[in-house]
């Protein structure tokens, strides 16, 4: 017994997602049409409309309904700082930090050469004339303390500094209020390689 | 406990991680008794899973796992400690030796010099040693450990090998010294080299030189035409990035 071509056509779709192989797929189908049918139609008006409406700020690369994003047009933020960050949700979980009031550049990716994944891929080239807008001073490194993330880094690292801008790079160590009987072993051990001296 | 399969606390690094299903890892791991393997990490890419901060690659982990098949499951992954995150130019390297390894080691085939020969590596990487000599002897041993490194104790002709002497080298066989000067798929090394490389010493400029030459052809001999990602990260010399095309120019990842 074979499944009517557009059921097939569904599932197959649904397997463009991370982590959904042909069984989720399967199940995915079968509950939204089954048991969902108006949360399916929402779901593909929702995607119709994304693909049409966003696209990536010329500025700072993240999803944006309009060319500049509204962090981007905010004439209030700090020009002089610019932090670059993986993904738009690293985006979003600096600002609820509320601890850095300057613009953002966001890679979409990390370099990943074990996946396939380069320079251009994470739009570097994208940074480097972002970066060199003449007002941009420091930029402020905020990937991934993963390897790739560490790599992605040091590869922004050698390409701003040649060119005269300050590169910093946020600190890695002790969690705020850590107690260092229960924090993990890697983080206290780089936590001890990465000391700092206190001055007096 | 007598679970099918079941290895404990063994000594083993995080090669690559990539992520599976919703909040699993699936893990390239190099063990010291069992070679190169694939676990699944169940849940280790929930927010607070403790094993985020360990599944990390270029660190000594103790690992312990069950079950059969092409993927096993991971139970537990112990830090060892020992070693600071790599950065800069020697995190690169330590990414161009993790894809040589999943290239060219197969799965389950416990090679027993290769988890020294890592190990050693990855001290030389963080201890700031010469990368240069740190990179030869990982391309080397692992080309030996392979069983595609040429022979270094004697010539074609069965003679003790002269420093003063030129060698025309191929993957697998005794070093040539009456090979025609014209001969192609080789490389000509001096015999002192060949002494260098059979002590494991890589102190020499001229030996880490020729030393390059060596494995740059049995590498390529060995990837089959495919070239690795890794070395193609940084452009000779400079070190600046091209960003005209996905990947900068070839280049070796030692290079400074
Ligand atoms: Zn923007």
């Amino acid at each position: 017994m074979k499944n009517p071509p557009s059921l097939d056509q569904l599932i197959a779709a649904l397997k463009v997602l991370p982590g959904v192989g042909p069984k989720s797929a399967q199940r995915m189908a079968f509950h939204l049409l089954q048991r969902d049918q108006a949360g399916a139609l929402k779901l593909a008006r929702a995607i119709g409309q994304a693909l049409e409406n966003l696209q990536h700020c010329e500025r700072c690369n993240t999803f944006s309904e309009t060319a500049l994003c509204n962090l981007c047009a905010d004439a209030s933020r700090r020009q002089d700082q610019l932090c670059v960050v993986e993904m738009p949700a690293d985006l979003m979980t600096m600002e609820q930090a509320q601890c850095f009031e300057g613009l953002y550049f966001v890679l979409m990716g990390r370099v990943s050469p074990m996946d396939g994944i380069g320079p251009r891929d994470v739009h570097l080239d994208r940074l480097l004339n972002r970066a060199l807008d003449g007002q941009v001073e420091e930029v402020i490194l905020a990937t991934n303390f993963t390897a790739e993330g560490e790599l992605t880094a040091n590869m922004i690292t050698e390409l701003l500094r040649s060119r005269g801008l300050r590169v910093s790079r946020i600190a890695r160590g002790m969690p705020v209020g850590g107690e260092v009987e229960y924090v993990d072993l890697g983080t206290l051990a780089q936590s001890l390689y990465e000391r700092r001296t206190l001055s007096e | 406990m007598s679970q099918p399969g079941k290895v404990d606390r063994q000594p083993g690094y995080v090669l690559h991680t990539q992520a599976y299903r919703e909040t699993s890892l699936l893990v390239d791991v190099l063990t010291r008794d069992h070679g190169r393997l694939v676990l699944v990490a169940r849940g280790a890419r929930r927010p607070k899973a403790e094993l985020r901060g360990v599944l990390l690659p270029f660190h000594p982990l103790l690992l312990a796992w069950f079950g059969k098949g092409e993927v096993r499951t991971l139970h537990s992954a112990d830090w060892q400690g020992g070693l600071p995150q790599l950065s800069g130019r020697p995190l690169l390297c330590g990414f161009y030796f993790n894809e040589l390894l999943m290239r060219l080691t197969a799965r389950e085939d416990p090679l027993p010099a290769l988890y020294p020969l890592y190990g050693e590596a990855l001290q030389g990487l963080a201890g700031a040693a010469d990368l240069g000599s740190v990179v030869r002897r990982f391309e080397m041993g692992l080309v030996r450990a392979l069983g595609y490194s040429p022979l270094l104790s004697q010539d074609a002709a069965g003679r003790p090998i002269e420093p003063a002497r030129h060698y025309f080298c191929r993957p697998g066989e005794a070093p040539d010294a009456d090979a025609p000067p014209a001969a192609v798929r080789g490389v000509w090394l001096s015999g002192a080299t060949l002494q260098a490389l059979a002590d494991d010493d890589y102190t020499l400029a001229s030996t880490q030189r020729e030393a390059r030459s060596l494995t740059r052809l049995l590498l390529a001999e060995l990837l089959d035409g495919t070239p690795l990602m890794t070395p193609r990260l940084l452009e000779a010399g400079a070190g600046a990035l091209s960003l005209t095309t996905g990947w900068p120019k070839a280049a070796d990842p030692s290079t400074e």
